[in-house]
Order: structure tokens, then sequence, then C-alpha cells
């Protein structure tokens, strides 16, 4: 048995504490907003927040979890300002990639509200993306930076 | 004006367009199609209006990213009067009225949605405004004069009448369908070349969009699918007991396409996967290693049997110049798209249900149908968002495989191919080897092109397949391989690019020689053009250097003053400011002519202390009348990267028959850290639309070849490039 925090709420389960983080979020709790892309924590399509820290899903064991909290795309509930800017600068072509980006993203912001350029670009270089949307990532970081900082459900303000 | 013959069949699909609208909610085929209500309005096979106003456009194409939705929804929007935001759409099913009016198939490629759809879709839209007109007449009993639709309503110009288009859809849905309506002028125009959103933003940031990985029928297991490394064996025999004692295991079994391990989520069918042991059946002869398929390649560069895709003789002797001649080499890429391939298979009383993320959907179907024997029509395919496609989803490999496992398991499976599975189970753009020579005179006049393209050929191969899904299932595939062999003597997709040869040369010569190898191939975003225009490109920089004349000079010499490709070169030329580098700055230049547009790029590098960097790259594309700029413009850098990740890193390399590539760590892309600033000119042009997918990708090798001769004065003729 083991028991987390997901997007703010308490959950327990009865899944081998070996599984990636990443399946437990897919296949046993059905959050399909997190993606599988290599297995290996090469792309970053799997990025979730561990106590606030951008992790990759794909290779942090369920047991890495136990006590703590886990926020995924789902949890920034579509309002965070990331996600806002993500919208108005059109940076999703095929998408997939996306939710990795902005989990990294957000973490990034938390750690630092008004990244500049290149620690923007260092930030992000753990996440592939294939259509090339890199430049309309760092745009939407850059004017998300602009507007008032956001909490994500259960994660610490500290 | 002269009716062209491209003119002549793009009016013909126009045609065919206004066919499908009167035919209602039948194609060609006569068979049914089944969509919404019978309480809704549905003028087309395309488009829905719902009793609640709710408006539902069917895509008939794959969107992968390139923005489709979006183009098509504007082009509707803009003549039904409806906000582009204020209309859903949704995956078209598999219906003859969603082939391509081109191409046959319901296929997602060479850059074709918008150029072929653009008119067609302003009519649906039209069409449909009318017919909603026409029962706001019958309403009011006002005349068409005094009545206008705008922003979803039809209201009188005096006011009296003000009703929505949800009102008008229980008498409109009545109403003979408007047909032939005279579309809007350009300068009536609200959105098309101005709407600057993209309507699939939102579902792709919350989380919400659903690709084919994460379909979901109730009950679904997950497999994995030990498929042979080499690509000629197939499985002999293997042994599963310790994958079968280990929790959530549901079953071990071989299928035509490899050993099924099937189990309740992803992880156990992995690690279980990881305890079978399979005896694949030993590999064949041939060409199983890069090493001699590169020497079989360059030694068919020397060998006979070329055959002519065109012949233009010189009209100077070829003693008047000097002769300039290289070799050019580039490998096998992978996709690598960001969702590995999978597809879901659930079976039903007389076939399947298959979700899967597919640039060929009745592809899908027939291949689907073929495994499980029964008629197409049994096959429901449910389209998904693709995690990237640029031509690997256009292959059902994923599709056959699930359908077998299913059909065994009798089960709902999705089937999840690893990276590992993707990248080396790929159908690879080829290798391809290419001998060019011509003849630089004194002026700087060219004469004696002479370009011989060797290298396997991909129709060879996918056409024999693509056809099951073009004629009845009773065509064998005997005369299938017939004409895929035909094809392949002369195979377009590798010389694509080079035939075309734009510049004013005297003599050019262009030939191909197929040197088959045992490696699945097929389209890779720009397909021959992705080396055709690195290998062109590259010799006409060699030819410039050997004349001494600057580059983009050259290059406008030999091309016609009212060319587009001029006219991108002057666009790219401006904005890079070609020739006026900064100190410790080096450009390189080039353009092509792809998919009916034309784009020229200058990459610029640095060198410092003997290593070069990239510094930034310009583009300029002139691809018609642009629907949404946003989106070309992203199409474009998208392009460049693809292209940029391919010319600095892409090879996938061959040892014993098996790839040797596994994931993103050996076969790396571009990484936001890697990728320099770019700026793209759009060439404002009032033609009808042409490709934005493909043609940026093209230019960008040959364009870093040449900046990198200027930077070094090595000239680099083999793929992948080195930075110092």
């Amino acid at each position: 048995m083991v028991t987390f925090t997901l997007n703010g709420r308490e959950i327990e389960l009865e899944v081998d504490p070996e599984t990636p983080l990443l399946w437990v979020l897919r296949d046993h709790l059905q959050l399909m907003g997190t993606r599988f892309g290599c297995g290996m924590g090469l792309c970053g399509a799997c990025t979730v927040h561990l106590d606030g820290t951008a992790i990759r899903s794909c290779s942090t064991p369920l047991a890495m979890a136990a006590g703590r909290s886990v926020t995924t795309i789902e949890g920034l509930g579509g309002n965070h300002p990331l996600q806002h800017a993500w919208v108005e600068h059109n940076v999703p072509q095929c998408g997939y990639c996306q939710s990795g980006q902005i989990m990294s993203a957000a973490a990034l912001l938390a750690a630092n509200p008004q990244p500049d350029e290149e620690s923007i670009r260092q930030a992000m270089s753990g996440n592939l993306c294939r259509c090339g949307t890199y430049h309309k990532v760092q745009q939407a970081i850059l004017s998300a930076a602009a507007v008032a900082q956001w909490q994500p459900a259960g994660e610490d303000a500290s | 004006m002269s009716l062209t013959r491209r003119q002549f069949i793009r009016n013909v699909s126009v045609a065919g367009g206004a066919l499908t609208l009167g035919f209602q909610l039948t194609g060609c085929s006569g068979k049914p199609l089944q969509l919404g209500s019978e309480a809704d309005f549905q003028p087309n096979a395309f488009l829905r209006i719902e009793p609640d106003g709710t408006v539902i456009l069917q895509i008939p194409k794959a969107e992968m990213g390139q923005g489709v939705i979006t183009g098509m929804v504007t082009l509707v929007a803009e003549e039904l009067e409806v906000h582009p935001s204020r209309i859903d759409y949704a995956m078209a099913p598999v219906h003859s009225a969603f082939g391509d009016p081109e191409m046959r198939l319901q296929i997602t490629g060479g850059s074709a949605s918008i150029r072929v759809y653009h008119e067609i879709l302003r009519q649906v839209g039209a069409s449909a405004r009318e017919t909603l007109v026409a029962a706001a007449m019958q309403q009011s009993g006002l005349d068409r004069a005094s009545l206008e639709a705008r922003e979803g309503r039809v209201r009188s110009v005096d006011g009296s009448v003000d009703l929505g288009y949800a009102e008008l859809v229980p008498v409109a849905r009545t109403l003979a369908v408007v047909s032939d309506v005279a579309l809007k002028s350009t300068d009536q125009w609200r959105w098309i070349g101005r709407y600057d959103q993209r309507v699939d933003a939102v579902v792709k940031t919350d989380g919400s969009a659903r690709f084919g990985m994460d379909a979901n029928p109730e009950g679904c297991l997950t497999a994995v699918l030990l498929r042979c490394p080499w690509f000629d064996g197939g499985v002999e025999s293997f042994e599963a007991v310790e994958a079968l004692s280990l929790p959530g295991v549901v079953a071990v079994f071989a299928t035509e396409f490899g050993v099924a391990v099937v189990a309740e989520g992803y992880w156990p069918a992995r690690q279980a996967a990881g305890k079978v042991q399979v005896n694949f059946t030993p590999p064949g002869g041939g060409l199983r290693d890069s090493a001699t398929i590169s020497a079989a390649l360059d030694a068919a560069l020397d060998g006979e049997d070329f055959a002519s895709v065109r012949d233009e003789p010189a009209t100077v002797a070829v003693e008047q110049g000097t002769r300039v001649s290289a070799r050019y080499a580039v490998p096998f890429l992978a996709h690598a798209a960001m969702e590995p391939l999978n597809a879901t298979c659930r079976l039903t009383a007389d076939g399947c249900e298959v979700w899967v993320g597919s640039q060929a959907p009745d592809l899908a179907q027939d291949v689907a149908s073929r495994v499980l024997g029964v008629p197409r029509e049994a096959v429901v395919i449910h389209n998904q968002f693709l995690g990237g496609g640029f031509g690997r989803r256009a292959a059902a490999d994923n599709v056959a495989e699930v359908v077998a496992i299913a059909r065994e398991l009798k089960r709902p499976v999705k089937l999840v191919w690893s990276r590992e599975d993707d990248m080396r189970h790929d159908w690879y753009r080829p290798a391809m080897a290419g001998a060019i020579e011509a003849r630089v005179h004194p002026d700087g006049r060219v004469s004696h092109w002479q370009h011989r393209i060797a290298g396997p050929s991909i129709n060879q191969q996918v056409l024999p397949v693509m056809m099951g899904a073009m004629l009845p299932q009773w065509v064998p595939g005997g005369p299938r391989q017939w004409v895929g062999d035909f094809v392949g003597k002369k195979d377009f997709a590798s010389v694509e690019g080079s035939k075309e040869l734009p510049y004013a040369f005297d003599g050019v010569s262009v030939s191909y020689r197929n040197v088959p190898v045992p490696i699945p191939l097929g389209y890779w975003r720009s397909v021959g053009h992705s080396h055709n225009a690195f290998v062109v490109e590259s010799f006409v920089d060699e030819l410039a250097h050997a004349a001494g004349i600057d580059p983009l000079d050259f290059r406008r010499q030999h091309l016609p003053e009212a060319s587009r490709h001029r006219r991108v070169l002057d666009a790219v030329a401006k904005a890079a400011n070609w020739g006026n580098a900064p100190p410790g700055r080096f450009q390189g230049i080039a353009v092509h002519d792809s998919f009916h547009s034309c784009v020229a790029e200058v990459v610029e590098v640095s060198q410092v202390d003997g290593k070069v960097q990239l510094e930034h790259v310009y583009c300029a594309i002139d691809c018609g009348q642009v629907i949404n700029p946003d989106i070309v413009k992203d199409q474009m850098i998208g392009g460049i990267v693809f292209a940029l990740s391919a010319a600095l890193h892409g090879e996938i390399t061959l040892k014993d028959g098996a790839v040797e590539q596994s994931n993103y760590h050996d076969y790396p892309l571009l990484r936001q850290t890697d990728t320099p600033p770019m700026t793209v000119v759009l060439v404002e042009s009032s033609a009808p639309p042409t490709g934005v997918g493909e043609p940026g990708t093209p230019p960008a090798a040959p364009a870093l070849a040449n900046a990198l001769f200027a930077a070094t004065g090595e000239r680099q003729r083999r793929l992948p490039l080195r930075l110092g």
C-alpha cells in the first residue's frame, strides 16, 4: 500500500511500488495528460512535480512518491498563467510533449519567478519537442513570468 | 487565360467537392454516412449544425501538429459566418466522402490538405450559410437582399428579423441545399489570412487532448510485442514460463508479427517481456550492414542501368567549360515522433474497432480487415490526435499488429511500442548516394549538369501496401507488387527535388538507379526533397565558388526574373542582410521548391577557435495565400528544426540487419539549448494556397552545409554534418 498526495488529494494505492509513477498515473489512475515518450528520462514528456520539483515520472518508482505530493498537468487546473500563455502564443503543434514542457516551466517559475532567456533555455533543455516549438515555449514562459505567481494544488508555498 | 493541367485538376476537384455537397450524406460508394441525429441540419458530409446551434466540422485530414484543423475551421468559418472558435471539430470517420480528391486515399501527406481543400471547404461553408438564409427567407417572407448572415445569425437590414442559426435548423434541414454559391472576394475576408489562434491549443495545454496512446475502452489490457530485430526474420519458438508467473500478466503468445506479451498495464507487460526467451529465424544474406549498404550505393553510381527522368542535351560543346564533380551521400533516418507508435483494438460482432492516430485511416481499415479476415466495412477506425506524424503514421503496421493480438486474445487491447521499438522498427528515410557534375564556363554559365541518384525506392515497398486500400480486396498482391516494382524503376519519391532543377543550365540530365535493400522504407517529412535539396543546393554552391561568383548572385543569374525562387531568395537575403554578416559570422544560402511552395533559407554560423555554432536561421516562403500566418511561420521553424536535427545528428545505422540506435541518447534531436533564433518572412501572394508542412525542411541542410563551407573552407558532402 502506497499513500501519497495527488493534485491536492490524498490517495492510497495497492500497486507494485517499483512501478514507474508514469504508469501508475496512466494505467491505474487514468490520468492521461502525462505522456510516455522514451522511458529513460531523456525526453521530458512525462514530467510531473514531486514536492514542487520537476521529475521524470517514467523513471521514478511509485515508492519515491510515498508520503509526498505529486502534481500532474491535470493538477494545474487549466488556469495557470503558463497555460494561458501557451494558448495565447499558440505553442502546441502536435501537443504531445506540451504537458511535460508546461510542468518543467511551472517548476522553473516556482523556483525562479523572473528567469532570463538563458535560464529558460537551460531549464527547458530536458524537454524534447519533435515539432520544434522551442521558441514559442520560451516566449510563453517569458510572458507568463510577467503575470502574478500561481500556486498549484497541494504544493507548499516554500 | 490559359487553363493549365494543374488548374484543370484543381477545378475538377472543386467540382468533386460540389458533388459531395449534392450527394448530401453519401459519397461515391453510396454507403450512407451516419453522423449526428436526424434533427440536425447536415447540408453535406463535412458540416452539421445541431438544434442547439452547435456547429461540427468533420476533419478529413489527420492533425499531427501542422494545424490542419485550425486551417479547415477557418476556411469554413469565413463563409459560414461563424467565428472560428465557435466551430467544433471531429476526426472524420473512414468514408469515401472524405477521400482526398487527388490521392484517392483518405491520407494526409504531400503537404496537400489546404491546397486541395481550401475551395471545397469554403464552398461547404457558403452552401450551408445560404441554405440557412433560405430558411430565414421562408420564415420571414423577406427576400435575399433584405437579409444578411453574420456571427451565426441571419438578420434583416431593417432589424425586424434576427434569427440565430439554431432557430433556423428545423427549417433548413427540410430545404434543398443551396449549391454553386459565389464565394466571398478576398477583400471581404475576416479570418482567412488574419486569424491568429489555434483552435486545438487549449486541449493541448491542459492535458485533455486524446492521442492514440490515451484510448482506453472498458476492460482494455496492454500488450507489448517482441519483434525480430532484423527485418527479414520471424519467430521460431519462445519460452515464457517465468514471464507468465509474474503478477498482472495475462497471456504470452506468438502472432505473425512477433511474440505478444499481454498484461494489466504497460509496466507489467514490459517487465514480463524482458523474461520471455524468443528464438528468431536466422537472418538472411545480402545488404545487412551500413558499411556494405554505403559501398553498394557508391558502387551503383559507377554502374549502368540508370533510368533517365530528365534529359535535355546541351547546346555547347563539353570541352568549353571546366568540369566540376562531386559525390554526396545521406543516411537512413528515423521519424522519432514524440508519441511512440500504438494502437488499440476491440473486437465486435462482425469485425473490430480500432483507436489510432493515423495519417491514413482507410489504409488502417484495410490492413485491419485483412488481418481479421472480414470486409473493410466491418472495421471502424476512431482516428485520434497524432503525437507527431512526419510520414511515419501513414503506415499501419501498428494496426496490423494490434488486430492480430486482439484476434487471439479476444479482449480489448492496447499495443504500446517502446521508444526502442519505435526507433528500431521504423519505415526509414532511405540512405541515398548521388554523383553530380557540371561544366562551369568563364562567364559563369553552366552546362552539362548531370545528376545520377542511387538508392532504394520507397514506393516499390509502400505503393503495393497503399494500393491494397485503393483497390477492391479481391485484387491479389502479385499485381500490386508488380506496380510497385515498375514505379520503383523511376521512383518519383527518389528524384523529386532533383528532376525539377529550376536553374536555366544548358543541358540537364537526371537519372536514377534503384538499389533495393531489405529495410522498411517510408515517407519522411519532405520525402525525396529531404536529400535531393541537400545534394542539388550544395552542388550549386560548389559551382558558384568554382565560378568565383557570390552564391546568391549565382543563383539569381540562373533563375528566371519573375520566378518565385528569385522572390524568396531576395526576401531571405534582405532579412539576413546577405553579404554583410558581422565579423566572425558566416552565411550559407539555399532555395528549394517543394509541394508547390518555394522556400529560401540562410543559415548563419559563427566560428571561434575552430568550433562552429549555429547563430541564426532566416527563412522566406511563398506558399500562395496564407490562411493562418502564425501557423505557417511555426511550420517553417518546425521544419527547419526537424531538418537541422537530421543534418547535425541524424543517422540510423545497421549491424547484422538490425538497427543499432534505440532512443534519444543515440538518435539525438535538437533541444531548446541547441536551437538558434529564427526569422521567417511570408512573401505576399494572392495565388491559391500551397503546402507548408514540409517545404521548410529541404533547404536547411544545404544552407547549413554552405555556411560551414563559408566558415571553414571545407565542403562536407555527407550527412550528418560535423561542426568543426
